[in-house]
């Protein structure tokens, strides 16, 4: 192309280059909407699969790995089995051991912002998020009943009540490093109380009770109720004895 | 060389045979028996595993007749080398003996088990397992007439939406290529029909993939890609437009890759594949999986974590919570370096055998050795936090340690505390001799030295 000199082709050169861009914005556009477009048939097509075809897919080994690459890349839940009848009357069938395995794996992903204990309530909302293509809504009820049926492989989960609320721990108290950081808080004043746990640590009410109840279960903490402030004090004699707190406050 | 006529394979440290890309197992026959029946100097190799997979035949020796770890001892024979597959003969005879197989593998002039060798050889498999010969039989056909090798030897099959597919006629994407080199790509039009024309191919591969499980089971190769394809440009896309904040885009992105789904193990024992010895190879497929997710996790875990991420590994094949269990308990049997642990709460941890009591035990007693620590001992809490466990989990390390004569315990107002046990050190006939170096002598000093 020949180059024209002056303003003129300078400005036109500018005008062409963006009309360029703002087509290629265009088109990058285009074509990032159509991609998700075909991403999202992809996903329902597969979804719709692994529940229609569970056993077929399970027959054929060669098959079945590939299906699960697809499965994986796209990111769709594989497993995705209807309750059916059996399932609900008898707990038969593979519904709940599949929703199990859903249930740990949420606990799992959220165990970094809660520290392994989560609202049941909550639990289901991300669940029925997660098996959106199923038209089955997860019940608390279900949910219940899938960690029954984990309860072969030891007591490391379970369904606690605080209050009215029944909260899902999946860390067992003796992987639990949450009572660490209380001790440690503690050691500054000897004794800690559950507002100050929540407000420095950020944690929910229900992470801090639990873990000031284990803490007292376990005999590392003593109570008392007692003070000017009407608020429970977890003392901890293990962190620094309490005969040394004693003897600093009457002096 | 008779000693290596067939090829040699890998296996595992728990004894599972190692699978290449892509390769599946099968099928698995327990107590088979090698042999060539045409040349009988050629060493026989006895009751052993015998292991399908889409590739090859895997002849894994017995675990329990072979004193030592002799994974070098697992050989191999490639699909691609067989040549033949005879077809039982039923007879008088047979009704006796132990169901055979027969088939002919290609061979070098030496003898050697090779693809496209230029003699040729028969082997024999004897089955003396209780299955049943005809299924093995028909796996054993359905394996070699897949040639699933094939695709994994010539590489990577052409991509969906490469330039290859345009897709008209449906035609498959490999034999339209010299109809896209035909049409040139001029200017920016070009481009825009390029990029139209791969949308719509792509639209019609889905179409035809998804419409019965057949048709995807054809398109399966194809479908992996597509799907990785879309899986980079989504995660790479929203990387190079970080400034455009479209939340639909990082949800979806965010889905993708919160996930644990992964396809970590492509071959999963199966009840079908495996059939009797089902609970055994799992345990060792276990075994191999679990040493990643322990490593990370600072060498214990939750066997409840374990039965979410073994599963999610397995995508479909889900493993029932007492299979996992049945699987852990046999590892006792198998030389692996994981173990099971129970601790009374009724709280299941599967760990690293070197992250278990010996370990613990030294950190202990350095601990405890500590001048403060010889004064005043320690208490859970402290344990805890030096060897950065949860302290329900010290206390158990520090009773264990107790019941193994290392530490001593005090009870006062104040809880539990350990000292190191230096009764040991004391000699019965005179209490007064302090033996230099001792933790008697270390007790001594440090209390003295506090005065």
């Amino acid at each position: 192309m020949r180059r024209r000199a002056g303003i003129g082709g300078l400005q036109n050169a500018a005008a062409a280059r963006d009309q360029y861009r703002l087509l290629g914005e265009n088109v990058a556009r285009l074509r990032t909407d159509l991609m998700k477009e075909q991403l999202s048939t992809f996903r329902s097509q597969l979804e719709d699969f692994a529940r229609k075809h569970k056993n077929d897919i399970r027959k054929n080994p060669a098959f079945r790995s590939q299906f699960h690459e697809m499965c994986a890349k796209v990111g769709v839940d594989p497993l995705a089995s209807n309750k059916g009848f059996w399932a609900e009357l008898l707990g038969i069938g593979d519904f709940y051991y599949e929703l199990g395995v859903q249930i740990v794996d949420v606990c799992l992903a959220t165990r970094p912002h809660n520290g392994g204990l989560i609202n049941l309530e909550e639990l289901c909302k991300l669940l029925s998020q997660r098996r959106k293509g199923a038209r089955e809504v997860v019940s608390e009820d279900d949910c219940l009943r899938a960690i029954g049926k984990l309860k072969v492989l030891g007591s490391g989960f379970e369904v606690i009540t605080v209050g009215k609320r029944k909260l899902v721990r999946s860390v067992p108290t003796e992987l639990k490093k949450d009572h660490n950081e209380i001790l440690e808080l503690s050691q500054a004043q000897g004794f800690v109380t559950g507002e100050e746990v929540e407000r420095r640590l950020s944690w929910s009410t229900g992470r801090a009770t639990d873990a000031l109840e284990t803490l007292l279960d376990e005999g590392l903490a003593m109570i008392d109720e007692g003070h000017r402030d009407g608020k429970r004090r977890y003392w901890f004699p293990c962190v620094s004895s309490v005969s040394s707190f004693v003897a600093s406050e009457t002096i | 060389m008779a000693g290596n006529w067939l090829l040699p394979a890998e296996t595992t440290t728990s004894g599972r045979p190692v699978l290449r890309p892509g390769e599946v197992e099968f099928s698995l026959q327990p107590s088979v028996d090698l042999v060539n029946e045409e040349n009988p100097n050629f060493p026989t190799f006895k009751s052993g595993l015998l292991i399908l997979t889409t590739y090859r035949l895997l002849w894994l020796p017995n675990p329990e007749s072979t004193t030592s770890p002799s994974s070098s001892a697992a050989v191999s024979v490639p699909l691609a080398a067989v040549t033949h597959i005879f077809q039982s003969k039923r007879s008088i005879k047979g009704m006796f003996a132990s169901p055979r197989v027969r088939f002919q593998v290609s061979v070098t002039p030496e003898g050697r088990v090779q693809e496209r060798g230029s003699k040729s050889m028969v082997i024999t498999l004897v089955l003396r397992g209780k299955s049943d010969p005809d299924s093995f039989l028909g796996k054993f056909w359905e394996a070699w007439r897949g040639k699933a090798w094939e695709g994994s030897v010539s590489g990577s099959v052409e991509g969906v939406e490469g330039p290859g597919s345009l897709g008209d006629g449906g035609g498959s994407s490999s034999s339209d290529t010299g109809l896209a080199l035909k049409m040139p790509v001029v200017g920016v039009s070009g481009i825009l029909r390029k990029e139209q024309e791969m949308w719509e191919s792509t639209d019609k591969s889905l179409q035809d993939a998804f419409q019965d499980l057949n048709a995807l089971m054809n398109k399966a190769k194809d479908m992996v890609m597509l799907a990785e394809k879309m899986r980079q440009k989504l995660l790479s896309g929203s990387n190079s437009q970080a400034n455009v904040t479209n939340d639909e885009e990082m949800g979806s992105k965010e889905e993708m890759q919160d996930w644990l789904l992964s396809v970590g193990i492509v071959s999963p024992v199966t009840k079908e594949s495996a059939g009797a010895l089902y609970h055994q190879q799992l345990s060792r497929q276990l075994a191999d999986f679990v040493k990643i997710p322990l490593e990370k996790a600072g060498g214990i875990m939750n066997l409840i974590d374990i039965y979410c991420l073994f599963n999610r590994a397995r995508g479909t094949e889900l493993i029932s919570p007492d299979d996992l269990l049945r699987a852990c308990s046999l590892w006792e049997k198998f030389n692996v370096p994981v173990m099971l642990k129970k601790f009374e709460s009724g709280v299941m941890v599967i760990q690293n055998k070197s992250h278990s009591d010996e370990e613990v035990f030294s950190r202990i007693r350095s601990l405890v050795q500590k001048p403060d620590a010889l004064q005043t001992g320690v208490s859970a809490t402290d344990a805890a936090r030096t060897l950065g466990i949860a302290p329900a989990m010290a206390k158990e390390h520090l009773l264990a340690a107790e019941s193994k004569g290392f530490l001593c315990r005090d009870v006062s107002p104040d809880g539990f505390r350990f000292y190191v046990n230096i009764f040991q050190d004391i000699d019965p006939n005179d209490e007064y001799l302090v033996k230099e170096y001792g933790v008697y002598d270390a007790w001594i000093r440090a209390t003295i030295a506090s005065r």
